[in-house]
């Protein structure tokens, strides 16, 4: 059976070399990853060292020097009333990534521990088993609004600030890793191991904790990162619809919607420069996403590995 | 009456989408879809404006939003108005005359409308006017008396903005108003008012054909409220043809219109809620008019020999709200020393590109009697620090600037405020509120800073100053309060003497100008971007247009 040969083949190859040599290869077979690791850790490097490299403040208006194109002393130019963009835009990802992350992370931390729940009790009936189905039609509810709008009623109930845009990205968010984590909890929950535990006397709550998540985890993380790209640009649209962070905190959807209005009279490099830091950003989680994928899903990766040993005897050969 | 002056509303993809979707209606209405010489000629005098909202509502006691004012001027008449004349530094656009005029009648410049003369007796407590004969309202009604009688007396039945309209005046009773033939009325006051005549004039007193009104609205609705969401029924020069919210309001010019026959027939108003792209539809020629564009915006027309904008000083002033029940703006230092950390020449020149002037009154410049000498609050940093010292507060504090997310040039006017107030110590947060949420908040005075941009109507300085600073006027936003300054603009609106008012209220404005109930900023300026073939314009001090004003040559 060659297909059999094979993955046994490449599964030893795996074995021989270490994890990092592995991640290494990988990153050389498929360069698009690297370079979505690359834009995201500039990105964060940018949004911690921002305070050592910015030449202006972030919140400072200069009214003498408005609207400046780019130049020697403003390399990405001024904003209408004379805030240096550049200064601003490495500035924003401590707003836009922070939000992004913390906003991610508690959707992904809530969402699975109910979906856990509710993928343990779904199959079964009495008031658990109707709980369960009640949460998940919740979550039906809360998915058929428009996200966005969804966001923005958040926001304009809850009060603008940057805790309010957090909990409106994890809130929108949520029914997501509920429904990843249900489902794999249902597969788990009818294994053996379960079974065990259960008979050896564990409550559902430890069985769930011990055995059932830590199995069901996979497809969660690998949802992370292409949440955070997406919970950037929720945020960035949150703030140029004017629901977003206040003004003046650097945030690249606020200042793509305030730089927005000089576009029709010529001076584009408002909103420009700001538009592309974030689509490169979210460019960058969304190839982090695709890579994460790619090693969470064992056939792919069995694949993978197997084409560059093939690769490595033939440049042996 | 007052206005809020709702800027045109941040771009989105929305209302780019909305303004393409104009782009293709404004020029199919307007010229393209009808070819051959008679239908040039209609096209001629077809009006098409970009506006960035159609009238919300039709009747004045209601609503007083952009759109609705427009309408009005076209919809109804009025029983006086002020005289034309040419804009002294504006060429081509002429406005009205609104000084002080010794030498005339009543002191005014005034041309008789709905009223052919006009009397006021000698002791200032009753007006007698004679009203024009042979005058159809839009529903073809002959004008009387008793359209005047019935608009004053919708007024105080209705008890919405026309209550203040006769609080203004000092009537107290309906019975004050009385036909005394078909076609003269008379007003009895306690007191002599100045305001008698000006307020014949204000926009916020249409003449009402009551036949018609009593008619559609029977027993349930006796002063035709229902009716007027929708329709229209006066005395002027306009019709409405059809109205769809949101999209546009079509108006007809009325052939048995009594007074001079508008030039333009057909006047639509599009809206076209982002001002990018109401500028970009009069670029490229779909419509004649692009109402309430971004300062930046008109200046880019600059050059153009197919555009032109028009700017004329207005009437419109720009300050914040410094609430004197929040501490710690209920100290006159701190209101003192904020308005010296106001650096006006930078948001003249930032924000508004020189479209605006500083606010260097309480009360319009443009309006009789305003005086400038009393501002003192040119940027001094160092003496706000001084006065901030003096209030017992040398390290500064904190507060909140609040603002309006409809109007595009408060938020950066509110950054250049924060960082000039960082200076001093003091630090704002800036609170951007969605424009609804923001007049309602202005209202409530529980903002310790929030932006106001408003207008008073009646070019009077005792009108103005009793509207903001009188503790008993519903708009005093500020919570000022001094007994004086009331006794001093109480007393200014029982005078019929000039020269007696222009004392009394030099002395209220140097009062406020030293007790700084206001955060002054600017008076921005009215300007309008028009194809450069239209003429006509005619700045009101209500800030609306009279379509009937405009022309093509």
């Amino acid at each position: 059976m060659p297909e059999a040969e094979a993955t046994t083949g490449a599964i030893a190859e795996t074995g021989r070399t270490s994890r990092l040599a592995t991640l290494l290869q990988v990153a050389r077979a498929r360069p698009r990853f690297a370079l979505g690791y690359v834009i995201v850790l500039a990105a964060v490097l940018a949004g911690a060292l921002a305070p050592l490299v910015a030449p202006y403040s972030p919140v400072e208006a200069n009214p003498a020097e408005f609207l400046q194109p780019p130049s020697a002393q403003h390399w990405l130019g001024t904003d209408a009333v004379g805030m240096d963009i550049f200064s601003r835009v490495i500035y924003a990802p401590r707003i836009d990534l922070a939000i992004a992350v913390a906003g991610t992370l508690l959707s992904a931390v809530v969402g699975c521990l109910i979906g856990a729940w509710v993928g343990y009790h779904s199959r079964g009936g009495g008031l658990r088993g109707w709980l369960a189905y009640l949460v998940m039609r919740a979550a039906d509810v809360m998915q058929a609004f428009p996200v966005f709008v969804f966001a923005i009623a958040l926001v304009a109930s809850l009060g603008q600030s940057v805790q309010t845009v957090v909990l409106a990205i994890a809130f929108v968010n949520i029914p997501i890793y509920l429904r990843l984590m249900r489902s794999q909890v249902m597969t788990i929950r009818e294994m053996r191991y379960v079974e065990a535990s259960l008979v050896a006397g564990l409550s559902d709550a430890r069985t769930i904790a011990r055995h059932v998540m830590p199995n069901a985890m996979g497809p969660a993380l690998a949802q992370l990162s292409v949440n955070v790209g997406w919970s950037i640009l929720l945020t960035a649209g949150l703030s140029f619809v004017g629901a977003g962070v206040r003004s003046p905190t650097p945030e690249w959807g606020s200042m793509i919607a305030s730089g927005f209005q000089n576009v029709v009279t010529g001076e584009w490099w408002p909103s420009v420069f700001p538009g592309l830091a974030l689509a490169v950003t979210v460019f960058g989680f969304s190839l982090i996403g695709s890579s994460v994928e790619l090693f969470a899903d064992p056939v792919k990766m069995r694949r993978l590995t197997r084409d560059l040993a093939a690769r490595r005897r033939e440049r042996a050969a | 009456m007052s206005q809020h002056q709702a800027g045109p509303l941040h771009a989105s993809r929305r209302n780019i989408l909305q303004g393409a979707a104009a782009l293709g209606a404004a020029a199919g209405i307007g010229i393209a879809s009808r070819p051959g010489p008679a239908h040039a000629q209609d096209a001629a005098r077809t009006l098409v404006i970009a506006s960035p909202a159609t009238p919300q509502g039709l009747d004045i006691e209601f609503d007083v939003s952009l759109g609705s004012i427009d309408a009005l001027g076209a919809l109804y008449d009025y029983m006086l108005a002020y005289e034309k004349m040419p804009d002294p530094k504006a060429p081509g656009v002429m406005r009205e005359d609104i000084g002080v005029h010794g030498d005339r009648p009543n002191g005014l410049a005034l041309r008789g409308r709905l009223a052919e003369k006009w009397d006021i007796s000698p002791d200032g407590l009753k007006a007698t006017f004679v009203l024009r004969q042979g005058v159809k309202s839009n529903w073809g009604n002959t004008f009387s008396a008793r359209d005047v009688k019935w608009t004053w007396d919708r007024k105080f039945n209705l008890k919405g903005q026309g209550i203040f309209q006769t609080a203004v005046l000092g009537l107290k009773t309906p019975d004050q108003i009385k036909v005394e033939a078909d076609h003269v009325i008379s007003f009895s006051l306690e007191k002599p008012n100045p305001l008698l005549l000006k307020q014949q004039c204000n926009l916020a007193n249409p003449i009402y054909d009551s036949t018609k009104l009593t008619q559609v609205g029977g027993a349930d609705d006796p002063w035709g409220v229902q009716f007027l969401k929708n329709d229209s029924a006066g005395f002027g020069p306009y019709k409405l043809q059809q109205i769809v919210r949101g999209q546009q309001a079509v108006f007809q010019a009325r052939e048995d219109y009594w007074d001079e026959k508008p030039f333009m027939r057909t006047v639509v108003m599009r809206e076209v809620p982002s001002s990018a792209s109401r500028l970009s539809l009069l670029q490229g020629g779909a419509v004649d008019i692009a109402q309430f564009l971004q300062p930046r915006e008109y200046m880019s027309i600059g050059t153009s020999r197919t555009l032109a904008v028009d700017t004329v000083n207005a009437s419109s002033m720009i300050w914040l709200e410094l609430n004197a029940k929040i501490k710690p703006f209920d100290n006159v230092d701190v209101r003192r020393a904020i308005n010296y950390a106001i650096p006006h020449d930078d948001i003249v020149k930032t924000v508004y590109y020189g479209l605006a002037d500083k606010l260097t009154a309480p009360v319009p410049y443009i309006y009789p009697m305003a005086d400038p000498q009393y501002f003192s609050y040119d940027l001094n940093l160092d003496k706000a620090k001084q006065l901030l010292a003096t209030a017992g507060l040398a390290d500064g504090f904190s507060s909140t600037i609040s603002y309006n997310a409809g109007d595009p040039v408060q938020e950066p006017i509110a950054l250049i405020l924060q960082t000039s107030l960082r200076r001093i110590g003091v630090n704002v947060q800036l609170e951007k509120l969605p424009a609804g949420v923001f007049y309602e908040n202005v209202t409530k005075r529980e903002k310790p800073i929030i932006f106001y941009l408003d207008s008073p109507w009646t070019p009077d300085p005792g009108y103005a100053t009793f509207l903001y600073f009188d503790d008993k006027s519903y708009v005093d936003y500020s919570n000022y309060s001094n007994p004086k300054v009331n006794e001093l603009i109480e007393g200014g609106l029982q005078t019929l003497d000039d020269n007696e008012r222009k004392a009394t209220y030099g002395q209220v404005q140097k009062i406020l100008m030293d007790e700084a109930p206001w955060g002054f900023i600017a008076y921005p300026k009215y300007a309008l971007a028009r194809k450069a073939k239209l003429s006509g314009f005619t700045y009101y001090t209500s800030n609306n247009l009279r379509f009937q004003d405009f022309a093509r040559s």
